[in-house]
C-alpha cells in the first residue's frame, strides 16, 4: 500500500493562499485505508477550510484507485459542476493521484498529503516501508527483505560496520536489516546467498520517468 | 610480485606492523596536519588519512594523501562509498594512483545522518565489497564497465572488520567477503578486550590475511562511556573506565593502557592501528614503552 501523511493545515492554506472556492479530492484506495485522504479525512479538511475562510466547492472520493486516470476522469466528470466554479482542487492522494487529478483538469491541483512510501500495513497507525521500486527484484537472494528499501545505505553484501545488538546505526530502534537477512537465510538453509557476492546494483532500471507499455513490449518481441 | 608499499613489505617480512591514523582539517590549514604526520613518521609504517569521518564535511583524503607524500610519509588512503558514486570512485582511484598512493582502505562509510550534513543525499553506489572489487578489475586492465583502460593501477587494498560486533556471524561472514574481493589486510574497530579479540581472532585465522587491531587511546573515562554508548562495536571494560576515573595523570595512564594492550594483542595478530583523535602527540610514548620492553 502507498502509504502518505497529512499536511499541516497552514502548509495547505498557504499553498491556497491566492485561491477562494476550493474543492477536494480523497483516493478510495490506499488513502482511505490508511485513513490521510478518505472520506472522513476529506470532510474534516472541508470543513476546515470552511473555518479558514475559503469557500469549499464541493469533494468527492474516487471510488477506485486516485491514480487510476480511466476511473478518476469519469468521477470528476461528474462533479464538473462544482469545478466549473473552483479555481483550485486539494487532492488527499499520494503524489501519483495529485498528478493524476491534475493531468484531468485546467484547475492547478495541490498535494494535501506527502508520499511516504511502498509499505507493509502492520496496523492502522503502524506502517513499515518495504519497497523503493528499483525495477530489478532481488528478494530471491535476500530471504524475501530488501535491502535496498530496509538498509538506509541500500548495501548489497551485507552490514556495514555500524549495526550495535542488531540494531542499524541510523535508528537504534530498528532491526539492521542485513543482520535479519543473514539470520533469516541460515533459518532457510541458504547461507550461500548470503556468501555470493553481489555487483553492484543496476541503477539504470530506476531511472525516472519510468514509462511501461505493455502494448509497444508486446509488439517488440513479436 | 614486488611489493607495492612499505607496508605490505612489512607484512610480507612478517614485521609488526604499526599505522597511526590522522584527520584532515576542516579548512585549508593543513598546517596542523602536517605537522602531526611529521612527527609520527619515525615511530608508524604508515598513516591513514580518513574520508569525511563520521560524516563530517572536511578536506579531502586524496590531498591529505598527497601531501603526506611530499613529506616521504606513507598514506593509506581511506575511501568510503558515502560521497561519491563508481564514476567518481574509479576516477579517484586512477588519480590517487597516479599520485603514487598504493595502500587503499576500502570502507562502506557511515550514514550521512550521523554527520554534519544530514540532508545530503547519500550515494553508496558501491559497497566495501564491491568497492574492493573495483580495485582488482582496475589492476586488470580496465574499469566496471569492462572499457580498457591506458595504463593499470596496482593496490595494496585493505578493509576494516569490527571484532566486537554483536552478532558477530554476519560481520565474519562479511570479512570473509572482504577476502574473496581482494582485501589484503585488515585493520579492526578499536578493541579493548584481549580475551575476546582472541576468540575473534581464532574465527578469522583462516582467511590468512594480516590484521591489526585497533586501539583509540582513551582521554577520560567520560570519552570510554561516551563510545560504549555511540560507537557500535566499542566495548571498553568497566576495569579500563575504572582506571581512568581514577588517575591523576591521564595521557599517562592512557599511554600505559594502550601500551599494555598491544603488548597483550601483538602475539595475536600481525600489527596495531592508532587512532588518536587528536592526540598524535601521545602516539610516540606508546611505541617508545612497547620498545622498553624489547
Amino acid at each position: 500500500m502507498i502509504i502518505t501523511e497529512q499536511k499541516e493545515l497552514a502548509e495547505i492554506l498557504s499553498m491556497l493562499e491566492e485561491h477562494q472556492s476550493v474543492f477536494v479530492v480523497g483516493c478510495g484506495i490506499c488513502a482511505t485505508t490508511w485513513r490521510t485522504g478518505g472520506e472522513r479525512e476529506v470532510k474534516t479538511l472541508v470543513s476546515k477550510l470552511g473555518e479558514a475562510g475559503k469557500q469549499c466547492t464541493g469533494w468527492t472520493v474516487t471510488q477506485e484507485a486516485c491514480c487510476d486516470a480511466r476511473l478518476t476522469r469519469r468521477v470528476l466528470k461528474q462533479s464538473g459542476t462544482a469545478l466549473s466554479v473552483s479555481d483550485a482542487i486539494v487532492v488527499m492522494a499520494c503524489g501519483a493521484g495529485v498528478q493524476t487529478v491534475a493531468s484531468l483538469v485546467d484547475l492547478p491541483a495541490y498535494p494535501g498529503l506527502n508520499t511516504i512510501g511502498l509499505s507493509q500495513i502492520q496496523s492502522l497507525s503502524l506502517a513499515f516501508e518495504r519497497c523503493r521500486l528499483c525495477g530489478d527484484c532481488i528478494l530471491a537472494e535476500t530471504g524475501g527483505i530488501c535491502p535496498v528499501a530496509r538498509c538506509p545505505k541500500g548495501l548489497m553484501n551485507g552490514p556495514c560496520g555500524g549495526y550495535e545488538d542488531g540494531k542499524c546505526e541510523v535508528d537504534r530502534t530498528q532491526d539492521c536489516v542485513w543482520v535479519a537477512i543473514y539470520e533469516r537465510l541460515q533459518q532457510l538453509g541458504q547461507e550461500e546467498r548470503f556468501v555470493a557476492i553481489r555487483d553492484p546494483k543496476d541503477w539504470s532500471q530506476m531511472r525516472s520517468p519510468r514509462v511501461v507499455d505493455k502494448r509497444a513490449a508486446r509488439l517488440a518481441s513479436m | 610480485m614486488e611489493p607495492v608499499s612499505r607496508l605490505e613489505q612489512v607484512f610480507e617480512a612478517g614485521q609488526f606492523a604499526v599505522t597511526v591514523e590522522i584527520g584532515p582539517p576542516k579548512g585549508v590549514d593543513v598546517s596542523h596536519l602536517l605537522a602531526a604526520a611529521q612527527a609520527l613518521r619515525d615511530h608508524v609504517h604508515a598513516v591513514n588519512v580518513t574520508d569525511q569521518q563520521s560524516s563530517v564535511m572536511t578536506l579531502g583524503s586524496l590531498t591529505a594523501c598527497h601531501l603526506l607524500l611530499d613529506q616521504d610519509i606513507e598514506p593509506i588512503y581511506q575511501v568510503t562509498c558515502r560521497d561519491r558514486n563508481r564514476i567518481a570512485l574509479q576516477s579517484d582511484l586512477l588519480s590517487a594512483y597516479a599520485l603514487g598512493i598504493r595502500n587503499v582502505l576500502c570502507l562502506t562509510g557511515d550514514h550521512v545522518s550521523l554527520g554534519d550534513h544530514p540532508q545530503a543525499k547519500p550515494v553508496f553506489d558501491l559497497d566495501s565489497v564491491t568497492l574492493l572489487r573495483t580495485l582488482r578489475t582496475l589492476e586488470e586492465g580496465h574499469d566496471l564497465a569492462g572499457k580498457e583502460l591506458a595504463g593499470a593501477p596496482r593496490f595494496f587494498p585493505g578493509a576494516v572488520v569490527s571484532p566486537a560486533a554483536n552478532p558477530l556471524g554476519p560481520q565474519i561472514a562479511k570479512m570473509e567477503k572482504k577476502v574473496r574481493a581482494g582485501a589484503r589486510f585488515f585493520q579492526t574497530q578499536a578493541v579493548y578486550d584481549p580475551g575476546q579479540f582472541e576468540r575473534f581472532m581464532r574465527q578469522v585465522e583462516h582467511f590468512g590475511v594480516p590484521i591489526m587491531a585497533g586501539i583509540i587511546p582513551l582521554k577520560s573515562a567520560g570519552m570510554a562511556r561516551f563510545m560504549n554508548r555511540n560507537i557500535a562495536g566499542v566495548r571498553v571494560p568497566d576495569s579500563l573506565i575504572e582506571e581512568m576515573a581514577t588517575t591523576s595523570d591521564r595521557p599517562k595512564t592512557s599511554i600505559d593502557i594502550c601500551a599494555r594492550l598491544i603488548r597483550e594483542m601483538s602475539s595475536m595478530c600481525q600489527g596495531v592501528h592508532l587512532m588518536p583523535i587528536g592526540w598524535e602527540r601521545h602516539v610516540p610514548a606508546i611505541l617508545w614503552k612497547l620498545e622498553m620492553r624489547n
